[in-house]
Protein backbone atom coordinates (compact mmCIF):
# COMPACT_ATOMS: atom_id res chain seq x y z
CA UNK A 1 0.00 0.00 0.00
CA UNK A 2 2.76 2.61 1.08
CA UNK A 3 3.73 2.37 -2.84
CA UNK A 4 0.33 3.53 -3.88
CA UNK A 5 0.24 6.28 -1.12
CA UNK A 6 3.50 7.16 -2.65
CA UNK A 7 1.88 7.08 -6.71
CA UNK A 8 -0.93 9.69 -5.06
CA UNK A 9 1.41 12.39 -4.11
CA UNK A 10 3.39 12.00 -7.22
CA UNK A 11 0.22 12.21 -9.07
CA UNK A 12 -1.07 15.09 -7.09
CA UNK A 13 2.45 17.03 -7.67
CA UNK A 14 2.09 16.67 -11.23
CA UNK A 15 -1.41 17.70 -11.63
CA UNK A 16 -0.60 20.85 -9.55
CA UNK A 17 2.62 21.28 -12.02
CA UNK A 18 0.34 21.20 -15.31
CA UNK A 19 -2.01 24.03 -13.01
CA UNK A 20 0.81 26.03 -13.82
CA UNK A 21 2.35 25.76 -16.90
CA UNK A 22 -1.24 26.12 -18.08
CA UNK A 23 -1.75 29.47 -16.63
CA UNK A 24 1.60 30.48 -18.14
CA UNK A 25 0.71 29.31 -21.67
CA UNK A 26 -2.46 31.22 -21.05
CA UNK A 27 -0.84 34.39 -19.83
CA UNK A 28 1.84 33.89 -22.43
CA UNK A 29 -0.70 33.89 -25.12
CA UNK A 30 -2.35 36.81 -24.08
CA UNK A 31 1.17 38.76 -23.81
CA UNK A 32 2.29 37.54 -27.60
CA UNK A 33 -0.99 39.10 -28.65
CA UNK A 34 -0.15 42.45 -26.88
CA UNK A 35 3.20 42.59 -28.37
CA UNK A 36 2.67 41.20 -31.91
CA UNK A 37 -0.13 43.81 -31.77
CA UNK A 38 2.98 46.41 -30.88
CA UNK A 39 5.23 45.03 -33.14
CA UNK A 40 2.59 45.65 -36.24
CA UNK A 41 1.99 49.09 -35.70
CA UNK A 42 5.76 50.02 -35.20
CA UNK A 43 6.10 48.62 -38.70
CA UNK A 44 4.19 51.47 -40.35
CA UNK A 45 6.93 53.94 -38.78
CA UNK A 46 9.88 51.81 -40.61
CA UNK A 47 7.17 51.63 -43.60
CA UNK A 48 6.71 55.42 -43.65
CA UNK A 49 10.67 55.86 -43.16
CA UNK A 50 11.45 53.60 -46.20
CA UNK A 51 8.98 55.31 -48.50
CA UNK A 52 10.47 58.56 -47.33
CA UNK A 53 14.24 57.03 -48.08
CA UNK A 54 12.67 56.29 -51.62
CA UNK A 55 11.22 59.95 -51.94
CA UNK A 56 15.12 60.78 -51.83
CA UNK A 57 16.43 58.19 -53.64
CA UNK A 58 14.02 60.32 -56.47
CA UNK A 59 16.06 63.48 -56.21
CA UNK A 60 19.19 62.26 -57.94
CA UNK A 61 21.01 62.08 -54.24
CA UNK A 62 24.14 60.30 -53.33
CA UNK A 63 23.57 58.43 -49.71
CA UNK A 64 26.48 59.31 -47.17
CA UNK A 65 25.89 59.99 -44.43
CA UNK A 66 28.39 59.11 -41.26
CA UNK A 67 26.34 56.27 -40.15
CA UNK A 68 26.43 54.57 -43.67
CA UNK A 69 30.16 54.63 -44.06
CA UNK A 70 32.10 51.53 -43.00
CA UNK A 71 35.16 51.82 -41.18
CA UNK A 72 38.28 50.56 -42.71
CA UNK A 73 39.33 49.20 -40.02
CA UNK A 74 37.03 48.04 -36.82
CA UNK A 75 39.06 48.78 -33.58
CA UNK A 76 36.49 48.92 -30.86
CA UNK A 77 33.21 47.01 -31.74
CA UNK A 78 30.19 46.86 -29.39
CA UNK A 79 28.07 43.81 -29.05
CA UNK A 80 24.31 44.32 -27.75
CA UNK A 81 22.76 41.20 -26.27
CA UNK A 82 19.19 40.90 -25.91
CA UNK A 83 17.98 37.96 -23.56
CA UNK A 84 14.71 37.97 -21.70
CA UNK A 85 14.21 38.64 -17.52
CA UNK A 86 12.90 35.54 -17.34
CA UNK A 87 13.36 32.13 -17.71
CA UNK A 88 11.17 28.77 -18.26
CA UNK A 89 11.13 29.89 -22.46
CA UNK A 90 12.55 26.84 -23.98
CA UNK A 91 15.46 27.40 -25.95
CA UNK A 92 14.93 31.25 -26.35
CA UNK A 93 17.89 32.52 -24.21
CA UNK A 94 20.01 29.15 -24.69
CA UNK A 95 20.02 29.83 -28.72
CA UNK A 96 21.27 34.08 -28.38
CA UNK A 97 23.67 33.33 -25.82
CA UNK A 98 25.26 30.27 -27.58
CA UNK A 99 25.66 32.73 -31.08
CA UNK A 100 26.87 35.16 -28.51
CA UNK A 101 29.46 33.24 -27.70
CA UNK A 102 30.20 32.29 -31.25
CA UNK A 103 30.59 35.76 -31.83
CA UNK A 104 32.63 36.64 -28.85
CA UNK A 105 35.18 33.60 -29.66
CA UNK A 106 35.56 35.41 -33.27
CA UNK A 107 35.93 38.99 -32.13
CA UNK A 108 38.68 37.20 -29.98
CA UNK A 109 40.21 35.35 -33.27
CA UNK A 110 40.14 38.93 -35.05
CA UNK A 111 41.82 40.73 -32.24
CA UNK A 112 38.74 43.40 -31.93
CA UNK A 113 38.56 45.15 -28.87
CA UNK A 114 34.55 45.01 -28.04
CA UNK A 115 31.89 45.87 -24.93
CA UNK A 116 29.34 44.04 -23.91
CA UNK A 117 26.17 45.31 -23.41
CA UNK A 118 23.18 42.99 -22.47
CA UNK A 119 19.53 42.95 -21.42
CA UNK A 120 17.44 40.72 -19.65
CA UNK A 121 18.46 38.56 -16.33
CA UNK A 122 18.92 35.39 -18.08
CA UNK A 123 21.99 36.73 -20.32
CA UNK A 124 23.54 39.01 -17.38
CA UNK A 125 23.44 35.46 -15.42
CA UNK A 126 24.93 33.38 -17.93
CA UNK A 127 27.61 36.01 -18.49
CA UNK A 128 28.79 36.13 -15.29
CA UNK A 129 28.85 32.80 -14.58
CA UNK A 130 31.35 32.63 -17.93
CA UNK A 131 33.41 35.46 -16.53
CA UNK A 132 33.01 37.66 -19.37
CA UNK A 133 32.45 41.64 -18.95
CA UNK A 134 29.76 43.36 -19.45
CA UNK A 135 29.79 47.47 -19.51
CA UNK A 136 26.12 47.88 -19.57
CA UNK A 137 23.20 45.61 -18.34
CA UNK A 138 19.30 46.59 -18.71
CA UNK A 139 16.70 44.56 -16.48
CA UNK A 140 14.05 47.05 -17.28
CA UNK A 141 13.03 45.49 -20.31
CA UNK A 142 9.68 43.74 -20.67
CA UNK A 143 7.26 42.88 -22.45
CA UNK A 144 6.80 45.88 -23.86
CA UNK A 145 9.94 47.94 -24.20
CA UNK A 146 8.69 51.46 -25.22
CA UNK A 147 10.40 53.79 -27.73
CA UNK A 148 11.51 56.31 -25.36
CA UNK A 149 13.54 54.03 -23.13
CA UNK A 150 15.12 52.21 -26.45
CA UNK A 151 16.22 55.64 -27.87
CA UNK A 152 17.96 56.38 -24.80
CA UNK A 153 20.60 53.57 -25.96
CA UNK A 154 19.96 54.49 -29.54
CA UNK A 155 20.99 57.84 -29.24
CA UNK A 156 24.25 56.97 -27.22
CA UNK A 157 25.24 54.76 -30.23
CA UNK A 158 24.50 57.00 -32.90
CA UNK A 159 26.96 59.59 -30.83
CA UNK A 160 29.68 57.07 -30.62
CA UNK A 161 29.78 56.01 -33.54
CA UNK A 162 30.07 59.58 -35.31
CA UNK A 163 32.68 60.07 -32.72
CA UNK A 164 34.26 57.19 -33.63
CA UNK A 165 34.22 55.88 -29.89
CA UNK A 166 33.12 52.85 -31.56
CA UNK A 167 33.22 51.21 -35.07
CA UNK A 168 30.85 48.39 -35.35
CA UNK A 169 27.43 48.01 -33.51
CA UNK A 170 26.37 43.96 -33.79
CA UNK A 171 22.96 43.45 -31.80
CA UNK A 172 22.20 39.53 -30.91
CA UNK A 173 18.64 38.91 -30.40
CA UNK A 174 15.90 36.75 -31.93
CA UNK A 175 14.38 37.82 -35.16
CA UNK A 176 11.05 36.85 -35.57
CA UNK A 177 9.69 35.83 -39.24
CA UNK A 178 6.59 34.39 -38.93
CA UNK A 179 4.62 33.31 -35.35
CA UNK A 180 6.04 29.07 -36.19
CA UNK A 181 9.36 30.52 -36.83
CA UNK A 182 11.96 32.65 -34.90
CA UNK A 183 15.18 32.56 -35.42
CA UNK A 184 18.62 34.11 -32.93
CA UNK A 185 20.58 36.38 -35.06
CA UNK A 186 23.38 38.81 -34.84
CA UNK A 187 22.44 41.57 -36.90
CA UNK A 188 25.03 44.72 -37.48
CA UNK A 189 23.44 47.54 -37.40
CA UNK A 190 25.99 50.14 -37.43
CA UNK A 191 27.45 50.81 -40.08
CA UNK A 192 23.62 50.72 -41.43
CA UNK A 193 23.41 48.91 -44.81
CA UNK A 194 20.32 49.60 -45.90
CA UNK A 195 18.01 52.15 -45.23
CA UNK A 196 14.73 50.30 -46.40
CA UNK A 197 14.03 47.09 -46.56
CA UNK A 198 14.47 46.52 -50.59
CA UNK A 199 18.41 48.04 -51.31
CA UNK A 200 19.11 51.67 -52.29
CA UNK A 201 19.81 50.95 -55.88
CA UNK A 202 16.53 49.69 -56.30
CA UNK A 203 14.71 52.56 -54.52
CA UNK A 204 16.87 54.76 -56.67
CA UNK A 205 16.31 53.25 -60.30
CA UNK A 206 12.61 54.12 -59.25
CA UNK A 207 13.20 57.89 -60.27
CA UNK A 208 10.86 59.48 -63.12
CA UNK A 209 7.28 57.54 -61.05
CA UNK A 210 5.48 59.73 -58.74
CA UNK A 211 5.16 63.60 -57.61
CA UNK A 212 8.03 65.85 -57.93
CA UNK A 213 8.93 66.46 -54.55
CA UNK A 214 9.39 69.90 -52.70
CA UNK A 215 11.94 69.33 -50.18
CA UNK A 216 12.08 71.74 -47.71
CA UNK A 217 14.79 72.40 -46.59
CA UNK A 218 17.17 70.70 -48.92
CA UNK A 219 17.13 67.14 -49.46
CA UNK A 220 20.44 66.46 -48.14
CA UNK A 221 19.98 67.94 -44.66
CA UNK A 222 16.54 65.86 -44.81
CA UNK A 223 18.60 62.55 -45.43
CA UNK A 224 21.16 63.75 -42.44
CA UNK A 225 18.23 63.33 -40.22
CA UNK A 226 16.59 60.60 -41.37
CA UNK A 227 19.20 58.21 -41.15
CA UNK A 228 19.32 58.30 -37.23
CA UNK A 229 15.67 58.14 -37.02
CA UNK A 230 15.90 54.81 -39.39
CA UNK A 231 18.99 53.32 -37.08
CA UNK A 232 16.48 54.06 -33.95
CA UNK A 233 13.70 52.63 -35.90
CA UNK A 234 15.96 49.41 -36.73
CA UNK A 235 17.32 49.16 -33.04
CA UNK A 236 13.70 49.38 -31.72
CA UNK A 237 12.38 46.80 -33.98
CA UNK A 238 15.02 44.74 -32.45
CA UNK A 239 13.45 45.14 -29.20
CA UNK A 240 10.07 44.35 -30.03
CA UNK A 241 11.56 41.15 -32.28
CA UNK A 242 12.89 39.62 -29.41
CA UNK A 243 9.93 40.54 -27.15
CA UNK A 244 7.37 39.36 -29.26
CA UNK A 245 9.86 36.17 -29.92
CA UNK A 246 10.48 35.78 -25.91
CA UNK A 247 6.65 35.18 -25.67
CA UNK A 248 6.13 32.87 -28.27
CA UNK A 249 8.90 30.62 -27.00
CA UNK A 250 6.96 30.60 -23.97
CA UNK A 251 3.80 29.81 -25.29
CA UNK A 252 5.77 26.50 -27.08
CA UNK A 253 7.50 25.31 -24.05
CA UNK A 254 4.56 25.86 -22.00
CA UNK A 255 2.57 24.03 -24.14
CA UNK A 256 4.80 21.05 -24.60
CA UNK A 257 5.20 21.38 -20.40
CA UNK A 258 1.61 20.70 -20.43
CA UNK A 259 1.42 17.89 -22.78
CA UNK A 260 3.62 15.53 -20.71
CA UNK A 261 2.03 17.08 -17.47
CA UNK A 262 -1.46 15.18 -19.14
CA UNK A 263 1.05 12.23 -20.24
CA UNK A 264 2.39 11.61 -16.79
CA UNK A 265 -0.90 12.36 -14.94
CA UNK A 266 -2.49 9.30 -17.21
CA UNK A 267 0.57 7.07 -16.23
CA UNK A 268 0.84 7.39 -13.11
CA UNK A 269 -3.18 7.00 -12.49
CA UNK A 270 -2.69 3.98 -14.20
CA UNK A 271 0.10 2.52 -12.16
CA UNK A 272 -2.18 3.62 -9.14
CA UNK A 273 -4.76 2.03 -10.02
CA UNK A 274 -2.98 -1.28 -10.87
CA UNK A 275 -1.31 -1.22 -7.40
CA UNK A 276 -4.78 -0.94 -5.84
CA UNK A 277 -6.00 -3.51 -7.33
CA UNK A 278 -3.45 -5.46 -6.50
CA UNK A 279 -3.81 -4.50 -2.50
CA UNK A 280 -7.15 -5.45 -3.08
CA UNK A 281 -6.56 -8.85 -4.66
CA UNK A 282 -3.61 -9.53 -2.34
CA UNK A 283 -5.97 -8.77 0.91
CA UNK A 284 -8.66 -11.16 -0.78
CA UNK A 285 -6.32 -13.64 -1.10
CA UNK A 286 -5.12 -13.63 2.64
CA UNK A 287 -8.72 -13.23 4.12
CA UNK A 288 -10.08 -16.54 1.54
CA UNK A 289 -6.71 -18.46 2.73
CA UNK A 290 -7.68 -17.25 6.33
CA UNK A 291 -10.53 -19.09 6.18
CA UNK A 292 -9.62 -21.73 4.16
CA UNK A 293 -7.18 -22.60 7.24
CA UNK A 294 -9.89 -22.57 9.75
CA UNK A 295 -11.81 -25.38 8.40
CA UNK B 1 -8.54 66.34 -54.93
CA UNK B 2 -10.43 68.20 -52.60
CA UNK B 3 -9.67 65.55 -49.76
CA UNK B 4 -6.81 65.64 -46.98
CA UNK B 5 -5.77 62.77 -45.52
CA UNK B 6 -3.81 62.89 -41.88
CA UNK B 7 -1.35 59.98 -40.97
CA UNK B 8 0.06 60.58 -37.52
CA UNK B 9 2.55 58.28 -36.92
CA UNK B 10 4.99 57.37 -34.35
CA UNK B 11 7.59 54.33 -33.52
CA UNK B 12 5.01 53.09 -31.18
CA UNK B 13 1.50 53.42 -32.94
CA UNK B 14 0.06 54.98 -35.33
CA UNK B 15 -1.90 57.78 -33.24
CA UNK B 16 -4.10 59.18 -36.43
CA UNK B 17 -5.47 58.47 -39.56
CA UNK B 18 -8.65 60.56 -40.12
CA UNK B 19 -9.06 62.94 -43.21
CA UNK B 20 -9.23 66.36 -42.34
CA UNK B 21 -9.72 69.63 -43.46
CA UNK B 22 -6.90 71.13 -43.33
CA UNK B 23 -3.66 70.97 -41.10
CA UNK B 24 -0.89 73.07 -39.32
CA UNK B 25 2.84 71.75 -38.82
CA UNK B 26 5.71 72.98 -36.92
CA UNK B 27 8.41 72.87 -39.36
CA UNK B 28 11.93 73.08 -38.47
CA UNK B 29 11.86 77.04 -39.45
CA UNK B 30 8.42 77.92 -38.70
CA UNK B 31 4.66 76.93 -38.93
CA UNK B 32 3.57 75.72 -42.01
CA UNK B 33 -0.28 75.38 -43.33
CA UNK B 34 -1.53 72.67 -45.81
CA UNK B 35 -5.14 72.74 -47.09
CA UNK B 36 -6.16 70.12 -49.97
CA UNK B 37 -4.58 70.48 -52.99
CA UNK B 38 -1.38 71.28 -51.71
CA UNK B 39 2.14 70.11 -53.79
CA UNK B 40 4.39 67.01 -52.61
CA UNK B 41 6.55 67.60 -49.98
CA UNK B 42 9.40 66.33 -48.10
CA UNK B 43 10.30 68.12 -45.05
CA UNK B 44 11.62 68.32 -41.51
CA UNK B 45 9.59 69.07 -38.49
CA UNK B 46 10.50 70.83 -35.20
CA UNK B 47 8.94 70.68 -32.02
CA UNK B 48 5.73 72.08 -31.41
CA UNK B 49 1.87 71.61 -31.95
CA UNK B 50 0.42 70.24 -34.44
CA UNK B 51 -3.38 71.48 -35.49
CA UNK B 52 -5.97 70.13 -37.31
CA UNK B 53 -9.56 71.10 -38.23
CA UNK B 54 -11.83 67.64 -38.97
CA UNK B 55 -14.16 67.77 -41.12
CA UNK B 56 -16.73 68.12 -38.62
CA UNK B 57 -14.98 71.83 -37.88
CA UNK B 58 -13.78 70.41 -34.81
CA UNK B 59 -9.96 71.64 -33.69
CA UNK B 60 -7.79 68.96 -32.18
CA UNK B 61 -4.26 69.17 -31.47
CA UNK B 62 -1.18 67.75 -30.49
CA UNK B 63 2.34 68.50 -29.12
CA UNK B 64 4.97 66.72 -31.27
CA UNK B 65 9.02 66.33 -31.18
CA UNK B 66 10.63 66.79 -34.63
CA UNK B 67 10.68 64.33 -37.44
CA UNK B 68 9.33 64.48 -40.79
CA UNK B 69 6.29 65.37 -42.99
CA UNK B 70 5.80 63.69 -46.39
CA UNK B 71 2.97 65.00 -48.47
CA UNK B 72 1.83 63.01 -51.15
CA UNK B 73 -1.30 63.87 -53.35
CA UNK B 74 -4.23 63.48 -50.54
CA UNK B 75 -2.07 61.74 -47.95
CA UNK B 76 -0.23 63.83 -45.56
CA UNK B 77 2.26 61.44 -43.40
CA UNK B 78 3.77 63.14 -39.93
CA UNK B 79 6.59 61.07 -38.62
CA UNK B 80 7.69 61.61 -35.27
CA UNK B 81 8.93 60.05 -32.34
CA UNK B 82 6.74 61.24 -29.62
CA UNK B 83 3.48 62.44 -30.37
CA UNK B 84 1.04 63.61 -27.23
CA UNK B 85 -2.58 64.46 -27.11
CA UNK B 86 -2.56 68.46 -26.41
CA UNK B 87 -5.63 67.62 -23.62
CA UNK B 88 -2.98 65.47 -22.09
CA UNK B 89 -0.38 68.20 -21.26
CA UNK B 90 -0.68 68.64 -17.55
CA UNK B 91 0.16 72.18 -16.49
CA UNK B 92 2.46 70.53 -13.07
CA UNK B 93 4.58 68.08 -15.26
CA UNK B 94 5.07 71.16 -18.00
CA UNK B 95 6.02 73.58 -15.65
CA UNK B 96 8.35 70.53 -13.74
CA UNK B 97 9.99 69.51 -17.21
CA UNK B 98 10.97 73.26 -17.57
CA UNK B 99 12.36 74.13 -14.22
CA UNK B 100 14.54 71.28 -14.77
CA UNK B 101 15.60 72.07 -17.86
CA UNK B 102 16.51 75.49 -16.79
CA UNK B 103 18.55 74.41 -13.71
CA UNK B 104 20.64 71.95 -15.89
CA UNK B 105 24.34 73.06 -16.42
CA UNK B 106 25.98 72.73 -19.78
CA UNK B 107 29.56 72.29 -20.10
CA UNK B 108 30.55 72.19 -23.36
CA UNK B 109 29.00 73.07 -26.79
CA UNK B 110 27.00 69.42 -26.63
CA UNK B 111 25.53 69.79 -23.86
CA UNK B 112 24.52 73.40 -24.13
CA UNK B 113 22.66 72.11 -27.59
CA UNK B 114 20.96 69.67 -25.94
CA UNK B 115 19.51 71.62 -23.12
CA UNK B 116 18.89 74.13 -25.38
CA UNK B 117 16.47 71.64 -27.01
CA UNK B 118 15.25 70.38 -23.45
CA UNK B 119 14.58 74.47 -22.88
CA UNK B 120 12.13 74.60 -26.06
CA UNK B 121 10.63 71.23 -25.75
CA UNK B 122 9.39 72.24 -22.26
CA UNK B 123 8.46 75.75 -23.48
CA UNK B 124 6.19 74.50 -25.77
CA UNK B 125 5.31 71.69 -23.60
CA UNK B 126 4.08 74.81 -21.19
CA UNK B 127 2.49 76.65 -23.59
CA UNK B 128 0.00 74.22 -25.03
CA UNK B 129 -0.44 72.57 -21.42
CA UNK B 130 -4.39 72.55 -21.02
CA UNK B 131 -5.02 70.38 -17.91
CA UNK B 132 -3.77 71.27 -14.41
Amino acid sequence: MANARLLVKRLKSVRNIRKITRTMELIATSRFKKAMDRATEAAEYTKKISEIVGDLGKANLKFSHPLLQERTETKKSVLLVLTSNRGLCGGYNGAVLRNTLRHIRQLNQDGVDYSMEVSGKRGIKFLNFQKIAMEESYTHFEDSPTFAQVDEIGSRYVEDYIAGRIDRLDVAYTSFQTISRQTAVIETLLPLSSLSEGSTEEVASGSGLGPDYEFHPSAEEILAEIVPAAFRAKLFKCFLDAAVSEQIARMVAMKGATENADEMAGSLKQQYNRARQAGITSELAEIIGGAAALE
Amino acid sequence: MADLRLVLVTPEKTLFDRPVASIRVPMFDGSAGIYPGRAPLVGRLGIGELRLLGNDGVNESYFIEGGFIQIKGEQVSVLTGAAIDAAKISRKSAAEELEKATAEKASSDEEAAIQARKLERARKLVKMATVD
